[in-house]
């Protein structure tokens, strides 16, 4: 089999926002090795500066527009990779800011931290583009085992560890499951590009081991979505890590995991949706309603928040059960949901992170009486909760109404019927993202103490970026729809 | 060539006898799924067996008493163990080993461009040279974190 | 070569069903570990068989990824593992339950 070789021809401004933070990366690690104990604090700053300055590479491609094939179709940048990749880099930036002081007063590795979440991120971001097999497995694993070690970062305290070993076990199988799959998929077509590997799979006998592939597929990014059954790991990982890592865990690893979804479910099987509806509509209904419930008795906020973004994930699975239907609609509706999932669920965390450098503790009842020594925090930890539970002014409704729209529109039994089990849901979900308000108002403070709560600059950035963002976007939906109007996956590849 | 890889699998076929008949019984779409439920079923059943099989076998452990701390030591006769079976060993041993694996299984990736060196010319060379950059990075950063010194 | 091929398949899926029943029965994290590194060599074993029998070479390339990404994903495992005998003083991973509910 030996044949010529012929380099690849590539095209550096379509690859620019990966350079950017793998050079960043490598920036990081030199600074860390040469640089005295003292002066970690410069990490954040370049870490930082770093994924700004990869924004700015994908407002350009985004301007050029146009779609951007390399390497034989195994990476791809699009307007759907390019949304999901700014998405990467806003949430990783937030991320940062969150992280600032929390790992700098907590006697923590500070530049391993910060290289760690690069790497992350460099993974997702890579997600975003792959349409290859090889390629998705790659960065799967990219953002998967940094996330793993951050999980572990207060490496003396068991809770930590506890939260670290859950969550890469959990993980490692899911992937190996995952590999299993993959590799079926692969005797059937003799091929790792998804695209060929559609048309492959695109008459009408599909042999049964493609079912059994699909379901290994799905099994395995159903544990990285953290979808019933297999979220297991999620509510003891997030609790257990630092706040910091929970949020990106929370935020962009999950929506990383729907971007794997998405691309090799409908990269691999668009025409075979027969197959893969009747799988995400039991999953999607079981998600939400065992994240709701559960949720409804959690006395811990963190693990409420790690139960509600269960919820939330079960929202999004939603869309896909329909997808045979409205095609694109359904990756356009995920993306919004993703978008503004991500600015409310990040600033909950900020408003944690803050309160819990005063109460040191993530209890329910910590965070009673919040409104009268720190007012600010009060409110903005209220907008992001109502916004959580789809109340209307506030970004979380639109995402909620693109769903509902999605499902609708899909004239069917099956969307009918999620359109009404997302709303049921939705009343449940409102009970408990009120009843923390309620205990940030009207409660009592514990002990009487109310000194009020010091906030480092970092954290009120993170906060007034992801309220202000919320807010816009619930009253400006045409915003964050114009974004991903022309984000297409399923139309990308041609019918045979 | 496929149909025939996959047959064993595709019970519905080869279980029952008449072939033609099954088409019928069964829809298409159940076919289908049934792969799954053979599959399933096989990895519980597996679990099951194993689990009976060593259930059968092992000596049961249900005594009480003296019997049962006798059954958790290492020799159920001659001197008593002491301690725990752990040992600590040099937690340096580990990082050299971790090390030498990382760095090992990297040479998996310059191998096949080692073998084909001339086809890949100067935009092989220069992938490479990248990817090496990178791994010396690692290197690098292990040196000045005092881990390759040796006690 | 059909018989060939079905031989590897079947060790696959043999050695694939013995790593799930060593993840979900095996209390030991290093033994958890071990029946992980099995499923990626049942991967593994079907990626070159299925290489081979198409004549195309992705099949044995995405084989050396999983090598390599196995290596990584063992070294972070091993460092877990051992920062958790560290604080824990067992490596029982049903010991590991400090959080509930």
């Amino acid at each position: 089999m030996l044949l010529g070789f012929e380099a690849p021809s590539i095209d550096f401004h379509a690859l620019a926002p990966e350079i950017v933070v793998t050079a960043t990366l490598a920036v990081l690690i030199l600074v860390d090795a040469f640089t005295p104990k003292q002066a970690k604090s410069a990490q954040s700053s370049i870490a930082g500066l770093g994924l700004l300055l990869a924004l700015v590479p994908v407002v350009t491609l985004a301007v050029d527009g146009g779609t951007r094939v390399m390497f034989e179709g195994a990476f791809v940048v699009d307007t759907f990779s390019l949304v999901l990749t700014g998405l990467f880099l806003v949430s990783g930036y937030v991320v940062i800011l969150l992280s600032q002081t929390y790992i700098a007063e907590g006697d923590y590795w500070e530049g391993e931290y910060y290289q760690l979440l690069l790497a992350s991120i460099l993974g997702m971001m890579v997600m975003a583009s792959a349409r290859d097999l090889i390629t998705v497995f790659i960065a799967l694993e990219l953002l998967s085992i940094p996330a793993y070690m951050l999980a572990a970062w207060r490496k003396r305290d068991l809770r930590s560890d506890e939260a670290g070993i859950k969550y890469y076990l959990m993980g490692v199988f899911a992937s190996a499951v995952l590999l299993y799959g993959m590799s079926l998929l692969y005797g059937l077509t003799g091929t790792t590009m998804l695209s060929e590997i559609a048309t492959k799979l695109a008459g009408e006998d599909v042999p049964s081991a493609a079912v059994l592939a699909i379901v290994f597929i799905v099994v395995g990014f159903g544990f990285k979505v953290s979808a019933v059954p297999f979220h297991t790991w999620a509510p003891d990982t997030y609790e257990g890590a630092p706040t910091p890592v929970t949020a990106f865990l929370a935020v962009a690893s999950k929506a990383a995991g729907f971007v794997a979804l998405m691309i090799v479910v409908f990269g691999a099987f668009p025409f075979r949706v027969d197959i893969v509806e009747p799988l995400f509509w039991a999953l999607a209904v079981a998600t939400m309603f065992v994240g709701n419930l559960i949720a409804l008795r959690q006395t811990n906020v963190v693990r409420m928040l790690a139960y509600s973004g269960i919820a939330q994930a079960g929202y999004m699975l939603a869309p896909l059960a329909v997808a045979g239907t409205v095609g694109d609609a359904a990756v356009q509706s995920i993306l919004i949901y993703l978008m503004i999932y991500a600015t409310m669920n990040l600033g909950a965390f900020a408003v944690v992170i803050a309160a819990s450098r005063k109460t040191r503790s993530g209890e329910l009842t910590s965070f009673a009486g919040l409104v009268r020594y720190a007012p600010g925090l009060a409110v903005a930890m209220a907008m992001f909760l109502f916004s959580l539970a789809g109340i209307p002014p506030l970004g979380g409704w639109f995402a909620k109404f693109g769903i509902f729209k999605t499902l609708v529109e899909a004239d069917s039994a099956a969307g009918y019927s999620l359109a009404i089990i997302v709303g049921v849901n939705s009343v449940i979900a409102l009970f408990y993202y009120a009843r923390v308000a309620k205990t940030m108002i009207m409660d009592d403070v514990p002990d009487g103490d109310l000194s009020p709560v010091q906030v480092p600059v970092s954290l009120r950035a993170a906060i007034s970026i992801t309220l202000v963002l919320t807010v816009v976007f619930g009253i400006l939906p045409q915003l964050v729809a114009g974004l991903t109007d022309n984000a297409t996956l399923l139309s990308a590849v041609a019918v045979p | 060539m496929l149909a025939q890889v996959f047959s064993a699998v595709d019970a519905c076929a080869s279980t029952t006898a008449d072939t033609a008949a099954c088409g019928q019984t069964y829809s298409d779409f159940l076919r289908q799924w049934l792969t799954v439920a053979i599959f399933t079923g096989v990895a519980f059943g597996m679990g099951a067996v194993m689990l009976g099989i060593a259930a059968v076998l092992r000596p049961s452990n249900k005594r009480t008493g003296a019997y049962q701390n006798q059954k958790r030591i290492g020799y159920e006769s001659g001197v008593d163990p002491v301690g725990s079976g752990w040992t600590q060993t040099q937690v340096r041993y580990y990082i050299f080993a971790l090390l030498f694996v990382l760095f090992d299984v990297e040479a998996v990736f310059i191998f096949p461009w080692a073998m084909r060196l001339e086809d890949y010319g100067t935009f092989g060379l220069i992938e490479m040279l990248i990817f090496i950059a990178l791994l010396a990075l690692g290197l690098v950063y292990a040196v000045r974190k005092k881990v390759l010194q040796w006690l | 070569m059909d018989l060939m091929l079905n031989q590897f398949l079947f060790l696959g899926a043999i050695l694939f069903c013995i790593g799930v029943y060593g993840v979900l029965a095996r209390r030991n994290a290093v033994m958890v570990l071990m029946s992980i590194e099995l499923i990626l060599n049942s991967v593994n074993i079907n990626l070159v068989a299925f290489s081979t029998m198409w004549g195309v070479a992705s099949g044995a390339v995405f084989a050396l990824f999983v090598i390599a990404v196995a290596a990584a994903e063992v070294g972070v495992g091993l460092a877990l593992v051992l920062m958790l005998y560290r604080n824990m003083r067992s490596i029982d991973v049903d010991r590991v339950d400090l959080m509930k509910g």
